[in-house]
């Protein structure tokens, strides 16, 4: 059956943020994209022309499609990165929506260690950032058990959630290192996913951000 | 056709559009409403110490949103493409974004938290009602204006928004003016006759 691909292109910020995900299961799946990165000068003439005045964007042969999990998760459907059965991409999207539970809760922590606003680091990472990672991560530590420990939180291959919490990882680690040495089936998970040959070619050459 | 239970407390919550899936397709389904009492006692026993859960032939899953997608996949009840399910699931994150902006209204208003419930519904609720609102009716008019939010048939995003709705109403007066195409998707939800019958019968809480 010959399909003609779609043409896609993602517009987000110049930097990995709620874009990455999406930029990785591009280049996992050797699926050619435009990388529209628009500069934060240009946002506010362009945001009128996103659905929900908000980015990442994903086009698909023009048609927009808002926020960043819906695009992991279709992206992740189209190129076989969302789980082998119903069941195992309902785990995927779980652990997604713990996830953003758990940044919500952190997030206070992370806007003063971005330098978006001002705040006591130290209290927060012992009041906020602290419970929170020990609570998720404790979570995903569990899951990667029973899950066999196999290096992935879903199944027996490379899921969005792994690219998600991967990523998140080399984020928290920049604020607190050993951010997760206490959970070595998490980091397990890590290396084997940043260890993919060709997520490891992207990961080399991407574009250097503060973000 | 696999065995059934939804695990929730006794109360509409983040149960209610789980349980509507199932009415609405006719899958019998074993309706579990933990009384709070008994909370305590089983949360470490679920996997993310949280309820919902859907046991799918004795395996569990958690979080209330891959509960109703995975759901409403099987029962067709989430788009009838790839990229409509793409726009239901973003509509679904966007109502998600502001529960988030409008959690600390809730929390008052329903009495789990101290706080002027005045201010909070003029400042925070309010405005996060405007705002996400104007997304829901701009979205009802791009896709025709046919009371859904996407495609021609129901979705479980019209039927989180509806839900909510509910909610909502009997805390901010008026929350909805101006928003009639939203009014319509509700209206078209809520008079589905499967819909109507669980409605109408399901618990008071």
């Amino acid at each position: 059956l010959l399909t003609t691909m779609p043409s896609y292109k993602l517009s987000y910020f110049p930097g990995r943020g709620l874009g990455e995900v999406s930029r990785q299961l591009f280049h996992l799946s050797d699926t050619p994209f435009e990388d529209h990165r628009v500069p934060m000068d240009e946002w506010p003439a362009y945001k009128d022309s996103t659905p929900f005045g908000q980015m990442p964007v994903l086009f698909v042969d023009g048609k927009p499609l808002p926020q960043s999990f819906a695009i992991a998760r279709f992206l992740a459907d189209q190129f076989g990165f969302a789980g082998k059965t119903p069941f195992e991409a309902a785990w995927v999207d779980a652990l997604a929506d713990q996830y953003k539970d758990y940044f919500a809760e952190i997030r206070p922590f992370l806007f003063v260690v971005f330098g978006f606003g001002e705040g006591d680091k130290e209290k927060l990472k012992k009041k906020v950032a602290e419970p929170a990672i020990n609570k998720f991560f404790g979570i995903l530590e569990k899951r990667a058990k029973d899950n066999g420990s196999n290096g992935h939180l879903v199944g027996n291959s490379l899921t969005w959630i792994d690219l998600q919490v991967s990523d998140h990882i080399g984020v928290l680690e920049l604020y607190l290192p050993n951010a997760i040495s206490a959970y070595p089936l998490v980091n397990e998970i890590r290396k084997k996913t940043t260890t993919d040959p060709k997520l490891k070619e992207w990961l080399d050459k991407r574009p250097v951000t503060p973000f | 056709m696999p065995l059934y239970k939804l695990s929730y407390f006794e109360e509409r919550g983040l149960g209610e559009v789980s349980r509507q899936l199932f009415h609405l397709s006719g899958t019998p389904f074993w309706d579990n409403r933990i009384p709070f009492d008994h909370w305590p006692r089983i949360k470490e026993y679920t996997p993310f110490g949280q309820v919902p859960i859907l046991c799918v032939d004795g395996e569990e899953l958690p979080q209330s949103f891959a509960i109703a997608r995975y759901l409403a996949n099987q029962f067709g009840f989430a788009g009838k493409s790839a990229f409509e399910s793409a726009w239901v699931d973003a509509l679904a994150d966007q109502h998600k974004d502001y529960l988030n902006e409008i959690k600390p209204f809730l929390m008052v208003a329903n009495g789990f938290a101290e706080g002027d419930k005045e201010k909070m519904m003029n400042e925070m609720a309010k405005p996060s009602i405007r705002k996400y609102f104007t997304i829901l009716e701009k979205q009802a008019k791009d896709n025709g204006s046919n009371g859904y939010f996407v495609g021609n048939s129901i979705t479980w995003i019209d039927l989180v928004v509806s839900d909510h709705m509910g909610v909502i109403e009997t805390l901010v007066p008026n929350a909805f003016d101006g928003f009639p195409l939203v009014e319509a998707v509700r209206q078209k939800i809520t008079s589905e006759p499967k819909l109507k019958e669980w409605i109408e019968k399901r618990p008071e809480t």
